[in-house]
């Protein structure tokens, strides 16, 4: 996929366990783990947005756009 | 959840319908030759009929088979998944099938080329379900993994 979720690195740099973050966010760890794993299809604005509060951040510190070809 | 319901037990008694008239087929077309004014064309033990309509047989029970696993499928409420696109895709294919193995039967018996119409005709209505639910299943996905 051509965009990636560096939400582990975000987390990691920050020190937010998994299950803090979900909870601050307002979603399930399931979907939180969706997101890590980069399985997502689609990230909703609200989302990114309780994210980037939560975690202090940009939107591009979490997401990232890597060329495939 | 009582129309499925319903549906499952109507599959379940057109599989033994179909089951019963397959065992009892020869005296049953012998039967029906015997009491019909005969076609000219038509000889008098119609052994091509009757392999045409044992052919039928296989691919009606695997589309029953189908329907019945579809029909579970729905009733544990698991309506958009991959699985029953699949299943719709070989009930589709099985009308085509019987389409097929009527419209070689209708060289010696004309009247069943409105039979394989019929079916050829449900195959692509069917065929067309199943696209249905395939996008439906596409939209699903994408949904349940836009977080």
């Amino acid at each position: 996929m051509a965009i990636i979720i560096n939400l582990d690195v975000i987390m990691a740099k920050r020190k937010m366990p998994a299950g803090e973050l979900s909870e601050q966010i307002g979603i399930t760890s399931a979907n939180l783990s969706i997101l890590k794993n980069n399985k997502a299809k689609a990230i909703r604005f609200s989302t990114l947005e309780a994210l980037c509060k939560a975690l202090d951040c940009q939107p591009g510190d979490i997401l990232e756009f890597r060329n495939d070809d | 959840m009582k129309s499925v319901h319903l549906s499952f037990i109507c599959t379940r008694i057109v599989m033994v319908l179909v089951l019963a008239c397959a065992a009892a087929l020869p005296q049953l077309l012998r039967g029906y030759f015997h009491y019909t004014a005969l076609p000219s064309y038509a000889s008098p033990y119609p052994l091509t009929l009757l392999i045409s309509l044992y052919l039928c047989c296989l691919p009606t029970l695997a589309a029953l088979l189908c329907l019945d696993r579809l029909l579970r499928n729905i009733k544990n409420e698991q309506v958009f998944i991959r699985l029953n696109v699949k299943l719709l895709r070989v009930i589709s294919w099985c009308c085509f099938a019987v389409a097929l193995i009527l419209l070689i039967a209708a060289w010696n018996y004309i009247f069943l080329i409105l039979l394989s119409v019929m079916f050829g005709l449900f195959g692509l209505i069917l065929r067309v379900v199943k696209n249905v639910i395939e996008e439906a299943v596409n939209l699903k996905t994408e949904n349940d993994y836009t977080i």
